[in-house]
């Protein structure tokens, strides 16, 4: 026991660890909207204590030693990384065969370059993947992974060498299809936007004289003042929708959701005690401004590049408009219709803009002062 | 497994210093250097002692070499015991070791507290734990505990061990006298204690190096070398070097450093303490390869970022950003989150440099700048390097 202790005492003037890089093995893993690119990065040390591949034995593995091997190397990295990968209809992806040996030269020394092809018939969704590379001779061991999704979005993990099933969703491809729909959806179930948008089209089957509203004769002047508060409201989301989604202005989303509630509120109060009849164009340019932050908060939810956003923007900025003339066109078809009968100025567009003001006020409460009032808790 | 989204940054920076994969030209192509290949050894069914004895040999390896992965060889021999609570008193405590080894000091710190407070660990085990906590203590700067370990080791509790653990003990405590500014009477003690038969002679080569190197005395060099032919590890290469470094004689500096390398165009085989060393002469010695060394050393810190091994290497990082590619900000902010960590002599001089340096940061300069000061008032530290310019 006491030579044990020398031994020891002799250690301890080593210090602290003058740290080389411990064993590392880097997966990278891209899907795709037909399946998924792995390439699994071993280095060649890591190789050798478990082959032992340097087969002349004179401390020197060279190509020839190692291409020997290929396969074995393969069964092992297999055996250590055991990866299941299911698409987005359910049905599981095949892997293809390995791609030729290849060699990458890191900071600590030559990795072993596995790759191979994963084949799915819809886009790859859900990655299960369960780690042991070296788990009974280095329990110190990490597997660095670099996963990128189909849509591009892409994070990196540190696997343990512990065996333990981690799925991984790649998440759904966002086809420019989708994000229209996405966009058309935002808009439906935005009551926020919707509600703006209404409160501007209540009065416009009306012209006001004095201190009444009677009921507008011609077409051709309503679906004028029509088109140009749609499109001004268009012109200013669009706007800004674009300037947060390249992050050129970003303001904080408290303030963009309270201003939001207080524009329908503002909306909603001109209605009832009519300030401004005459170019309302402006006013909900102005607003329009603040929606477009509204809308690109749910552009960001997404999770799209910034290097592919133009394509997915365009297409969530179309579905937005889209949704957004077809709320218009069924609603002026039917105010239309309702603007003769006599309760129309007093219930629809006063009861209308009543309540729409009510539910605004809330909101501005709620989100300027982060309260809940509606929801129960 | 932990989700490191942050980290993604780092991936993608270091791939981008990557070539992509190549196939090479010729079977007769050497990819590799490999570690001496040691005899096979079954990796279930070892009992105890004879798991104990090769974990050992490789833990010593991994410090004579700063190879990393003779620690996880180590830690899959003693796989059984590993994950215990209280696993078997040797082998916690070569846990705390390893542990130490690998920067993670409180855990370390658990195992020794715990093998000392145990009646049931026998006398030999307890005395090394006593001194692995010691130094560990000293590396933290809690100083005033690690003064009782090594007045214990020097009095009478371990007398059935025979003189070493004395003469252990006793240099320990020369050790805390020469951080403590009482130079001079260090320097005679650790002189003394040379003389002794049980001496461990490589240590003290190194203590009284330092301490001369501290005290701004030439000698230091001959004790640097003589230590470093006593004992050739890493960190007393990297210390001569930093020596010959500190007198701007680049060209030593940097072949000391490669005096090992057998190939020495391959940079990728030097520990990270050595290629730090060697980055820096070569920068300042305007070798064409500088520019090699330092986007190598810059790879291996992100690589270990990436696996979450980040705060290990704020020494190197410190001194990294102070020497090879200046980022005064970036030397502040290593420098005071090393000194979070550790507190050696070494830590301290980094500590003052970043907070000398002008285009620091106002309110990170001024933190360093105060913690330093607290540091040289309550520890009464000397050091040439720094006592005569502040």
């Amino acid at each position: 026991m006491k030579r044990a202790l020398m031994l020891w005492l002799l250690l301890l003037c080593a210090g602290a660890a003058q740290a080389h890089k411990a064993s590392d093995a880097y997966l990278i893993l891209e899907a795709d909207a037909t399946g998924l690119s792995e390439r699994v990065d071993i280095a060649l040390r890591d190789l050798d204590r478990e082959l032992q591949l340097d087969a002349d034995d004179n401390g020197q593995l060279s190509w020839g030693e190692l291409r020997a091997r290929a396969g074995e190397i393969d069964q092992l990295a297999r055996q250590g990384l055991d990866m299941t990968l299911t698409d987005a209809d359910g049905g599981r992806c095949t892997p293809q065969a390995l791609a030729p040996l290849q060699i990458e030269t890191r900071s600590d020394g030559r990795y072993a370059v596995l790759q191979r092809r994963w084949q799915c018939r819809a886009p790859a969704q859900v990655l299960t993947l369960s780690y042991r590379l070296f788990a009974a001779s280095d329990p110190t061991h990490r597997g660095v992974l670099s996963l990128r999704g189909p849509a591009g979005a892409a994070q990196t993990l540190v696997l343990s060498p512990d065996g333990h099933a981690t799925p991984l969703r790649l998440g759904a491809a966002h086809s420019l299809l989708s994000v229209l729909r996405d966009g058309v959806h935002h808009i439906w179930i935005g009551l926020d936007h919707i509600l703006f948008l209404l409160a501007l089209l209540l009065p416009a089957v009306l012209v006001r004289e004095g201190n009444h509203w009677r009921p507008a004769t011609r077409l051709r002047p309503v679906l004028l003042d029509v088109l140009g508060v749609v499109s001004a409201f268009t012109l200013a989301h669009s706007i800004t929708l674009a300037l947060a989604a390249f992050e050129i202005l970003s303001p904080p989303s408290r303030w963009v959701e309270s201003l939001i509630a207080a524009s329908v509120l503002l909306a909603a109060l001109n209605n009832l005690w009519p300030l401004l009849l005459h170019g309302r164009w402006r006013l909900t340019f102005a607003f329009g401004l603040v929606h477009g932050f509204g809308f690109a908060s749910a552009l960001r939810e997404l999770g799209l590049q910034r290097e592919a956003l133009a394509g997915p923007l365009l297409m969530f900025n179309l579905g937005v408009e889209l949704g957004q003339l077809a709320v218009v066109a069924g609603f002026m078809g039917l105010v239309w219709g309702l603007r003769r009968r006599p309760g129309y100025p007093r219930w629809v567009l006063g009861g209308g803009s009543l309540l729409i003001a009510l539910l605004a006020l809330v909101w501005l409460l709620e989100r300027s002062l982060d309260l809940d009032l509606l929801s129960p808790r | 497994m932990r989700r490191l989204p942050s980290l993604l940054i780092l991936l993608l920076l270091s791939l981008r210093g990557l070539a992509s994969p190549y196939t090479p030209q010729a079977d007769e192509e050497v990819l590799e250097q490999l570690p001496r290949r040691l005899a096979a050894v079954p990796r279930q069914g070892l009992a105890l002692p004879q798991a104990l004895g090769l974990a050992q040999a490789a833990l010593q390896r991994a410090r004579q070499e700063g190879d990393p992965r003779e620690l996880g060889r180590a830690q899959a021999l003693l796989a059984p015991w590993w994950h215990l609570p209280a696993p078997p008193p040797a082998v916690r405590l070569l846990r705390a070791s390893m542990l130490q080894t690998q920067h993670q000091f409180d855990a370390a710190l658990q195992d020794l507290d715990a093998l000392l407070a145990s009646a049931s660990t026998p006398l030999a085990l307890r005395a090394q734990a006593e001194l692995t906590r010691a130094a560990l203590l000293q590396l933290r700067g809690r100083w005033p505990e690690a003064r009782s370990a090594c007045t214990r080791l020097a009095g009478h509790s371990y007398a059935a061990l025979g003189a070493a653990v004395q003469v252990h003990g006793r240099v320990c405590l020369a050790e805390l006298d020469s951080l403590q500014g009482r130079n001079e009477s260090a320097a005679a003690a650790l002189a003394q204690l040379a003389r002794y038969p049980q001496a461990p002679a490589a240590w003290i080569l190194l203590l009284r190096a330092e301490l001369a190197e501290r005290r701004g005395l030439a000698e230091a060099e001959a004790l640097y070398r003589q230590a470093l032919q006593a004992e050739p590890s890493i960190y007393t290469r990297a210390a001569l070097a930093d020596w010959l470094l500190a007198r701007r004689r680049w060209a030593e500096a940097a072949a000391l450093v490669l005096s090992q390398q057998s190939n020495q165009a391959e940079l990728m085989r030097l520990p990270d303490a050595l290629l730090l060393r060697l980055a820096i002469a070569w920068r300042a010695g305007g070798d064409a390869r500088a520019s090699e060394a330092a986007a190598q050393l810059q790879e291996r810190f992100e690589a270990a970022a990436l696996r979450g091994d980040g705060s290990a290497h704020a020494r190197e990082r410190a001194r990294y950003a102070l020497d090879v590619r200046p980022d005064a900000g970036a030397a502040l902010q290593q420098a005071i989150a090393n000194w979070a960590l550790q507190r050696e002599p070494a830590d301290a001089w980094l500590l003052w440099r970043a907070a000398q340096l002008p285009a620091a940061p106002k309110p990170l300069a001024a933190q360093a700048r105060q913690a330093f000061e607290q540091f040289r008032r309550e520890s009464g530290m000397q050091d040439a390097r720094w006592s005569a310019a502040s």
